[in-house]
């Protein structure tokens, strides 16, 4: 009878162990399906034929004609204006809305930021170029930078605020009880604390912004150009591997963004 | 000590206007918006009688069975994308919040990585898999369950194979995140007692995951539901989804004022379909 049960309870654990491998095995599958696109892509941008999905060789061919085309450098000009600008606007806003704004009502307007996170894009952009049209702006960097700041900002506030309130703010106490005005503290005890949540926040406004499509589809008008859009007419178009190997590009650079983000993240824990 | 006070009072009006701007962008650019989108959806024409020329025209001319379809079509890819995230993640999220020991900091890179990358070019990199002379294709075939190309490229399976894959990782980490909140104990109490893993899973794990899942539902609804390029570029265009069903109003036709009466009409569905997920959730949170 003991040793019945001692089978028994072998053969189910060794049915257990089979088992155990079904969960693994399911997770490998589906990174496998997750990656598989994304490395073909890759492995295409290094074809040397540009019209079949057969292998012919390995090429540099199409990441120089990358660099050579004056509009995709054009576009790539076009993307890192507007993301470096919605960069800057959206730290500097939200350093000051964190900071100033801590003693008045608009300290518990937190809520408007989280509206352009819950609403669809694709409402954002058309709402967006509904005023814009309305009051005659002409679409162009502008307008793309409005856009790209306002989902910046989104992402922005949130972590700096929760930075500022995680920071002792006895030193903000001690700082103006020894005579530094608001602004001195601003600049030399806030900034400097927060400067890890601001590095992060600033990383992620670069890559949703590098990596935008939507806004700036609906609200760059017909003469500029970003990065994505360029690949989207190109697409449709009917696309050469130079959109691969630009593909393959902003994918490394957004890869790399992350990267560091999350090396960060895991050094400060600022989320 | 009066002229104290007066450089405080100062200062503070000074402090306001300077933290002032953040606030004014989100209104200024999205609740402002908002509601002129609302508001140009009632009239016909653009002038200054303001609420004189308010009319139901745009929204009458919606009820017509061609609209009505698009839009049940992007609620029946909203709901059943979710759901088919759910199935999916499901496991992954419990494998990578309770099993996996070693290189777990790399599963979840691998998966935050498609979460911040362009979806544009992940769309664009399953026409390689899914094209007919494509790797899935050539696989199929070689291995022999197959005898001629399947035609998957341009349409409706082709949206949901990668509305699927783009849409994972949005539904895997919030039900991640919640399972790691998982008192331990509560899981090895449960084992102790004498449940099976597939009890303690539908009696312990399920429950204290159910936040999450509805967060990731809703992380994967709401966007899906207003898609744009994966219809576009998986669907070869040919069906029309309420996404590119808004471009083509703004876009190609201009004409806003009905666009803006469809939008505002597939925003009010969108809504409608939150509460009523949103109630379920609660039911089953019973």
């Amino acid at each position: 009878m003991e040793l019945q049960g001692k089978i028994s309870l072998k053969t189910r654990r060794s049915y257990r162990r089979g088992r155990a491998y079904l969960l693994p095995i399911f997770v490998g599958l589906v990174y496998l399906i997750l990656y598989s696109p994304i490395i073909v892509l890759i492995v295409f941008s290094f074809n040397k034929n540009p019209l079949s999905f057969k292998w012919y060789g390995f090429t540099f061919d199409w990441y120089k004609q990358l660099f050579s085309s004056v509009e995709i450098l054009d576009a790539l000009k076009n993307s890192l204006i507007v993301a470096f600008s919605s960069v800057f606007l959206c730290i500097t806003m939200a350093l000051f809305y964190v900071f100033y704004g801590v003693s008045s009502f608009l300290n518990r307007l937190m809520v408007i930021f989280y509206g352009s996170l819950v609403a669809p894009e694709i409402v954002l952009a058309v709402c967006l170029l509904s005023i814009f049209t309305f009051f005659s702006i002409p679409l162009g960097l502008t307008t793309l930078i409005v856009g790209h700041t306002l989902i910046g900002l989104a992402y922005v506030v949130p972590i700096i605020k929760s930075s500022f309130l995680e920071m002792d703010y006895g030193l903000v106490e001690a700082s103006m009880d020894l005579g530094a005005t608001e602004s001195q503290t601003f600049y030399k005890i806030v900034i400097p604390i927060l400067s890890p949540a601001i590095i992060s926040a600033a990383l992620l406004v670069l890559i949703v912004s590098l990596d935008d499509f939507l806004i700036s589809f609906f609200c760059a008008g017909a003469s500029v150009l970003t990065l994505p859009m360029y690949i989207f007419s190109e697409i449709r178009s009917g696309a050469t591997p130079v959109v691969n190997a630009l593909s393959t590009l902003l994918l490394v650079v957004s890869s790399f963004l992350i990267l560091i983000l999350t090396a960060f993240k895991l050094r400060t824990r600022v989320f | 000590m009066k002229k104290n006070k007066f450089e405080s009072e100062g200062s503070k009006e000074h402090s306001f206007a300077v933290a002032l701007p953040a606030v004014l962008w989100q209104i200024l650019f999205l609740y402002l918006p908002l509601f002129f989108l609302i508001y140009i959806s009632f009239v016909k024409t653009l002038d200054y009688a303001v609420l004189k020329n308010l009319t139901l025209q745009n929204y009458k001319t919606l009820i017509d069975f061609s609209y009505f379809k698009i839009i049940s079509r992007s609620v029946a890819l909203a709901f059943f994308n979710s759901l088919f995230c759910l199935i999916l993640a499901y496991p992954i999220a419990y494998f990578l919040a309770l099993r996996v020991k070693r290189l777990k900091n790399l599963f979840i890179f691998l998966l935050v990585l498609p979460f911040w990358t362009n979806f544009l070019v992940q769309a664009y990199a399953w026409f390689f898999i899914l094209d007919n002379n494509g790797i899935l294709n050539k696989f199929l075939l070689k291995v022999g369950i197959i005898s001629s190309p399947l035609h998957i490229l341009n349409t409706p399976l082709a949206i949901y194979i990668v509305m699927l894959f783009c849409y994972l990782p949005f539904m895997v980490l919030p039900i991640y995140s919640s399972m790691t909140k998982i008192d331990k104990y509560l899981l090895e109490a449960s084992s102790d007692l004498g449940a099976t893993s597939w009890q303690t899973l539908g009696h312990v794990t399920l429950p204290l995951s159910l936040s999450g899942i509805r967060n990731g539902f809703f992380l994967v609804l709401i966007p899906s539901f207003g898609e744009f390029v994966i219809p576009i570029l998986l669907g070869g265009g040919k069906v029309m989804y309420v996404g590119s069903m808004i471009s083509y109003f703004f876009l190609e036709t201009k004409n806003v004022f009905l666009g803006a009466a469809f939008t505002c009409f597939s925003g009010f569905i969108l809504i409608l379909i939150a509460l009523i997920v949103y109630i379920l959730f609660r039911k089953l949170g019973k």
